[in-house]
C-alpha cells in the first residue's frame, strides 16, 4: 500500500478538449418548446365560460332551489351537504393514501373523533360551534398524529392492519363510552344558530371545502407537498435532497387529521344527532374507495368521486337519474344496496383498467376550462400507485 | 483541516465484512477517485459517508466534526451531496420538478407556513423556480426540462442527477459511477465538466468510476479499494500501475504494466 | 370465580379461534405464494355459507350436498379472484394488490346483499346440536368440537401434502419461481392451486362457524362472525410465513381477545376489540417477525 506524505495540491486543468473532435450528443428534444402556447380563440373562449357558468350553477345554485327551474327540497340540500362532507373526507384520505402513501383502513376513526370531539363541546362544554370545529380539527390531528408515530414503526402493508385494528376500536370501544358519546342514543349536535337551516348549512360546508381545497393546493404547491410526493416513490432520493422523511410523514397525517376532524365536526352537526354506529367498517371501505375510483392524488377527481359515492349511498343518485326502476325491477336490486354493488365494482375496474380513477377521465376537460387545449391523453396515469413497499 | 475523512470504518453486516478499516481523505477542492472491481465496497462507502449505513467501527468526519450518527437530510443539509448508481431521481415527476424538489432545504419559508399560503411563500416559489431553470441552462438541459424523468434516456439523466444534486448547493460531491454507460469520448466531456464544475462552484469531489482513464485523468489523488479494504493510495498514476491495483482488476501479476494494459479494465463495466 | 372465568376464556378462545386458524391458514398460504395480503380470504367464507345456505334452505339439498356446494363456491370464487384481480395486477406493488382484494371482497358482499335482500338474517342448521357444558361453566357445542376437528384434520393434511411432490412444487415455485419455471412447473397452476386451497379453507371457517350463530351478509368480514382482523393477526404471529404459527396464532388470538369478556371489562362496551387493538399493537412493535419465526427478518 502506497501512502504519500506530499501536500497534495490543485493541479491546473488542462484544456484538453480542443485536441478531441466534438461529440454530437444524444438529446432528447421536446419539441414543444418551439410551439407558440395555445391560446383560445373568441368561440373557444366563450364554450368555457359557458361551462364553467354551468358548473357554478351546479354547486352554488341548484342545490339550494335558487335561480333553478328544479325543485330540490329540504332533504335534497341535505343530502347535498353530505356530499361536501365527504368529499373533505375524501381530500383527507388522499392527503395521506395519494400523497404519502400511507394505507388507511381506519379512517372513520379520524373522522368519528371529531365529529364527538364537536358534539361534546357544543352540547356539554356549551361553547360556540366555532371553536369546536376547530377543537375537533385538533383532536383529530393529535389522534392522526399518535397513528403516524407507529407508522413509522410498523410498514406498509402491517400499518394497514393497524388501521383496520384502530378502526374497529374506535367503533366499539371509544365510540362506546356512553359518559361522552351518549351510548345508543347518540350525541346532539346542535348547529350554529346562523346557519340551522339546511340551504344555509349547505354554504356553512362548501365554505370548509374551500378552505380545504385551498390548503390541500397550497400543500401541493409548496415544499411539504414535493417533499411527500418524493419521499411516497423513493425514500433514498428524497432523504438524499434534504427532506426529512420521517417528519413529513407526520406532517401528512396531522393534515390529515385536520382535514377528517374538520369533517366529523360537519357530518355531526349536519346529523344533529351524531351515533357511534354511524362509524363502522362499512364506512371506511366507502372512504377508500371513494378517494381511489375519484383517482389518486387529483384533487377535482377525488371531491367528484366523493359525491358520486355520497349521492350514491344515500339513495338520491338513484333517484335522480329515475334509475330505481331499472334495480329493482329488472335487477332485483333495492335502491339502498345499489352502492355496495356498485362500488366494488368501479373500484375493481379502477385498479385493473382505469388507474387514475374519476380524475383521469375528467382531466382533458379541466385541461380544457383552464384554458389549454383539449387534449385527449391529459392526465394518464400507468397504476394506482400507492406506493412501492415491499413488506 | 479535510472537508471529508473516513477514519478507520468497518461495516460488517452479520458475517459480511462489507469495509475493513477503511481510512480515506479529501481535503478543500480535491477531487478524489476511488477504483475498485465490483463488490469492492465502494458504494457501501459513499452509503457511509451519507448516512444510510452507520459504521460499525470508525468515524466518518466533515470538516472535523464527526457526522457517523446523523441522519441522511441533516448531512445533506451540511452540504454533502450524492448522486446514485442507479440515477437517484424522482422518476414520476418532470426535470424541472425534481430540481426544485431538491432545494428542499432552501426554501425560505416553514412547510406549515407554505400549506397555510401566506404571500412570501409564493414569492419564494417563483425564485426556487427561476434557480431550477438556472442550473438546467448551465447543464445545457432546458430541452428536458418539462419532460418526464421516467421517459428520459440514461444519459441524459446522468446529467439531470448532477445539476439536482447541484440544486442541493452541495459543498461535496459524492458522485457514484458518473461515467457508467459513457464511451470514451462522452466520458472525456463529463471529465471536462467535473473540473469546470469544481472551479465554478468551489466543491470538493469525490468519485467512484470504473473509467480508470477518466478517473486518473480528473483525480488529484486516488484510492483502490478490494474486498472492503483499500488496497493502494496516492498519486493516480502511481495508483494505476501498481501491482496490486492491476493484479485486482486482472486476476494475475503482469510482467509490465503500461498504458495499454492498464486501459482495459474499461472492459469490466458493462 | 375468576379461575372458573378464566377456564371459560381459555376453553371459548380455543373454540372460537380454531375458526380464526382456518382464516389464518389461508391468509398464510396466500402471502407466501403471491405475497399479497389477501382481504377477501374471510369472505371465502361467506361465499360459502351462503352456498350452502342456498342449497339446503332454497333448493332443498341435503345437508352434505350442500356443504359440498359452498365450499365449491368458495373454491370458484378463490380462481375467479386470481385469474381476474390477482394475475393482472401481479407485477403492481403490494399494496395495490390488498386494494385490489378489498374490492373482491367488498363486491361480493355487495352481491350477497343483492341475492339475498328479503331475508336479510339468515340462520342454518348445525351439523350436530349437541352441547356439553363443561365443570366450569364454559358451553361447548359439538359444532364447534367438529370445527376444531377439521382444524386438526387440515393441519395434518397440509403439513403431509407439502411433503408430498405437489407441495415441494408450490414451494418452489414460491420461493423461486424462475428456477421452477425451468424445471418444468407451471407458476400459474402453482398461484391457482393456492388460491383454490386458500378458498377452500376460508369456506371451511365459514360453512363450520355460520350456523353458531345468525348470519348477513359480510358475516365473517365484518358481522357477527368476524374473522379477518383476528385471521390476519394469527398470520401476524405466524410471522405471515409459519402454518403451524398459523394455527397457534389462531388459539392465542381467540383466547386474547375472549380476555375482554372477562367480568372486570363489562362496563366497557368493545374491550374485545380493544384487547384485539392492544395486542396487534404490542405484537408489531416489539416482535413483528412473529412468535414463531427465528431471526429477525427485515420488516
Amino acid at each position: 500500500m502506497t501512502t504519500t506524505d506530499e501536500t497534495r495540491s490543485i493541479p491546473i486543468v488542462d484544456d484538453l478538449t480542443s485536441e478531441i473532435p466534438p461529440v454530437i450528443d444524444e438529446e432528447f428534444t421536446d419539441e414543444s418548446d418551439e410551439v407558440e402556447a395555445f391560446r383560445p380563440s373568441k368561440a373557444g373562449w366563450f364554450a368555457r365560460g359557458l361551462v364553467w357558468a354551468v358548473l357554478a350553477w351546479l354547486v352554488f345554485a341548484y342545490p339550494v332551489n335558487f335561480f333553478s327551474p328544479f325543485n330540490v327540497g329540504v332533504s335534497d340540500a341535505d343530502t347535498a351537504s353530505l356530499a361536501v362532507i365527504f368529499a373533505i373526507v375524501g381530500l383527507s384520505l388522499n392527503v395521506l393514501l395519494g400523497y404519502a402513501g400511507q394505507i388507511s383502513l381506519g379512517h372513520q376513526a379520524f373522522v368519528g373523533i371529531g365529529a364527538f370531539t364537536s358534539a361534546y363541546i357544543v352540547t356539554d362544554l356549551k361553547l360556540s360551534f366555532w371553536l369546536a370545529i376547530a377543537i375537533a380539527a385538533t383532536f383529530g390531528a393529535v389522534q392522526a398524529a399518535a397513528l403516524g408515530a407507529i407508522s413509522l414503526r410498523v410498514s406498509g402493508l402491517y400499518f394497514a392492519l393497524v388501521t383496520l385494528a384502530y378502526g374497529t376500536f374506535a367503533e366499539e370501544f371509544l365510540f362506546g363510552i356512553t359518559a361522552l358519546t351518549g351510548g345508543e342514543g347518540g350525541k346532539p349536535a346542535p348547529r350554529p344558530v346562523a346557519f340551522a337551516d339546511e340551504y344555509r348549512y349547505y354554504f356553512l360546508c362548501l365554505g370548509f371545502l374551500a378552505l380545504v381545497l385551498w390548503l390541500d393546493w397550497r400543500l401541493t404547491r409548496t415544499k411539504a407537498g414535493r417533499g411527500l410526493m418524493a419521499l411516497r416513490e423513493n425514500p433514498r432520493v428524497a432523504s438524499s435532497y434534504g427532506i426529512n422523511v420521517k417528519a413529513y410523514i407526520m406532517l401528512a397525517f396531522v393534515v390529515s387529521g385536520l382535514f377528517a376532524g374538520i369533517a366529523g365536526s360537519l357530518l355531526a352537526h349536519h346529523d344533529e344527532v351524531i351515533v357511534g354506529s354511524r362509524f363502522n367498517f362499512q364506512l371506511a371501505l366507502i372512504f377508500v374507495l371513494m378517494t381511489v375510483v375519484g383517482g389518486l392524488r387529483d384533487r377535482v377527481g377525488v371531491v367528484i368521486g366523493s359525491v358520486f359515492f355520497a349521492l350514491l349511498g344515500s339513495g338520491k343518485l338513484v333517484t335522480m337519474l329515475n334509475l330505481g326502476g331499472f334495480f329493482e325491477g329488472v335487477l332485483g336490486l333495492p335502491t339502498e344496496f345499489v352502492a355496495l354493488v356498485v362500488g366494488p365494482i368501479l373500484l375493481l375496474l379502477t385498479i385493473t383498467k382505469y388507474p387514475g380513477g374519476i380524475g383521469q377521465q375528467v382531466a382533458p376537460i379541466r385541461v380544457w376550462l383552464s384554458g389549454r387545449r383539449f387534449d385527449r391523453h391529459a392526465g394518464a396515469v400507468q397504476e394506482v400507485e400507492v406506493n412501492d413497499v415491499r413488506a | 483541516m479535510s472537508v471529508l475523512e473516513i477514519d478507520s470504518v468497518s461495516i460488517h453486516f452479520g458475517g459480511i465484512k462489507a469495509l475493513d478499516n477503511v481510512s480515506l481523505r479529501a481535503g478543500e477542492w480535491e477531487i478524489v477517485g476511488i477504483i475498485g472491481p465490483n463488490g469492492a465496497g465502494k458504494t457501501t462507502l459513499f452509503n457511509c459517508i451519507t448516512g444510510f449505513y452507520q459504521p460499525t467501527k470508525g468515524k466518518v468526519r466533515y470538516r472535523g466534526k464527526n457526522i457517523s450518527k446523523m441522519p441522511v437530510h441533516a448531512r445533506t443539509a451540511m452540504g454533502i451531496g450524492r448522486t446514485f448508481q442507479n440515477v437517484g431521481l424522482v422518476k414520476g415527476t418532470t426535470v424541472l420538478q425534481n430540481l426544485v424538489t431538491a432545494q428542499h432545504l432552501q426554501v425560505a419559508y416553514d412547510p406549515w407556513a407554505g400549506i397555510l399560503g401566506g404571500p412570501s411563500t409564493f414569492a419564494e416559489e417563483r425564485r426556487v423556480d427561476d434557480r431550477a431553470r438556472q442550473i438546467l441552462e448551465l447543464l445545457d438541459l432546458e430541452e428536458v426540462r418539462d419532460a418526464r424523468v421516467a421517459d428520459l434516456p440514461y444519459g441524459v439523466l446522468k446529467r439531470v442527477e448532477i445539476a439536482a444534486v447541484l440544486a442541493t448547493d452541495p459543498d461535496l460531491l459524492l458522485l457514484d459511477e458518473p461515467g457508467s454507460g459513457l464511451g470514451p469520448e462522452e466520458a472525456h466531456k463529463l471529465g471536462d465538466t467535473l473540473l469546470s464544475l469544481r472551479k465554478e462552484f468551489g466543491l470538493t469531489i469525490v468519485m467512484i468510476d470504473h473509467h480508470v482513464p477518466l478517473v486518473t485523468r480528473v483525480s488529484d489523488y486516488m484510492y483502490c479499494l478490494n474486498f472492503g479494504e483499500v488496497l493502494a493510495e496516492g498519486k493516480p498514476d502511481d495508483v494505476r500501475r501498481h501491482p496490486e491495483v492491476v493484479r485486482a482488476y486482472m486476476g494475475e501479476d503482469p510482467d509490465q504494466p503500461d498504458d495499454t494494459m492498464v486501459v482495459q479494465p474499461e472492459e469490466e463495466y458493462v | 370465580m375468576i379461575l372458573n372465568e378464566l377456564g371459560i376464556v381459555l376453553v371459548t378462545g380455543v373454540l372460537q379461534g380454531s375458526v380464526y386458524a382456518l382464516v389464518a391458514l389461508g391468509i398464510v398460504l396466500v402471502h407466501r405464494a403471491s405475497g399479497v395480503f389477501n382481504f377477501a380470504q374471510a369472505e371465502f367464507g361467506t361465499v360459502a355459507l351462503f352456498g350452502a345456505y342456498a342449497a339446503l334452505t332454497l333448493w332443498g339439498w341435503s345437508y352434505p350436498m350442500s356443504l359440498l356446494f359452498g365450499l365449491l363456491l368458495a373454491v370458484a370464487m378463490g380462481l375467479l379472484t386470481e385469474r381476474f384481480v390477482i394475475h393482472p395486477l401481479r407485477d403492481h406493488s403490494r399494496v395495490t394488490l390488498l386494494v385490489g382484494t378489498a374490492g373482491v371482497a367488498l363486491a361480493v358482499i355487495g352481491l350477497q346483499f343483492w341475492q339475498f335482500n328479503d331475508t336479510l338474517i339468515m340462520s342454518m342448521p348445525k351439523i350436530h346440536d349437541g352441547f356439553y357444558v363443561t365443570p366450569f361453566g364454559a358451553p361447548v357445542s359439538v359444532q364447534q368440537m367438529i370445527t376444531v376437528g377439521v382444524l386438526v384434520v387440515v393441519t395434518v393434511s397440509l403439513a403431509l401434502f407439502f411433503r408430498s411432490p405437489s407441495g415441494l412444487a408450490i414451494q418452489a415455485a414460491q420461493q423461486e419461481p424462475t428456477a421452477a419455471e425451468l424445471v418444468g412447473i407451471s407458476v400459474r397452476q402453482v398461484s391457482m392451486a393456492t388460491w383454490a386451497i386458500a378458498a377452500l379453507l376460508g369456506g371451511l371457517a365459514g360453512v363450520l362457524s355460520g350456523p353458531n350463530t345468525t348470519f348477513t351478509a359480510g358475516f365473517l368480514t365484518f358481522g357477527a362472525g368476524r374473522a379477518l382482523l383476528p385471521g390476519f393477526m394469527a398470520a401476524v404471529l405466524a410471522g405471515m410465513k409459519s402454518m403451524p404459527g398459523a394455527v397457534i396464532g389462531g388459539l392465542v388470538v381467540g383466547v386474547v381477545e375472549q380476555l375482554g369478556s372477562l367480568t372486570v371489562f363489562v362496563e366497557l362496551p368493545g374491550a374485545r376489540a380493544a384487547m384485539l387493538f392492544v395486542f396487534l399493537l404490542g405484537v408489531l412493535l416489539v416482535r413483528p417477525q412473529g412468535l414463531f419465526v427465528g431471526r429477525a427478518v427485515a420488516a
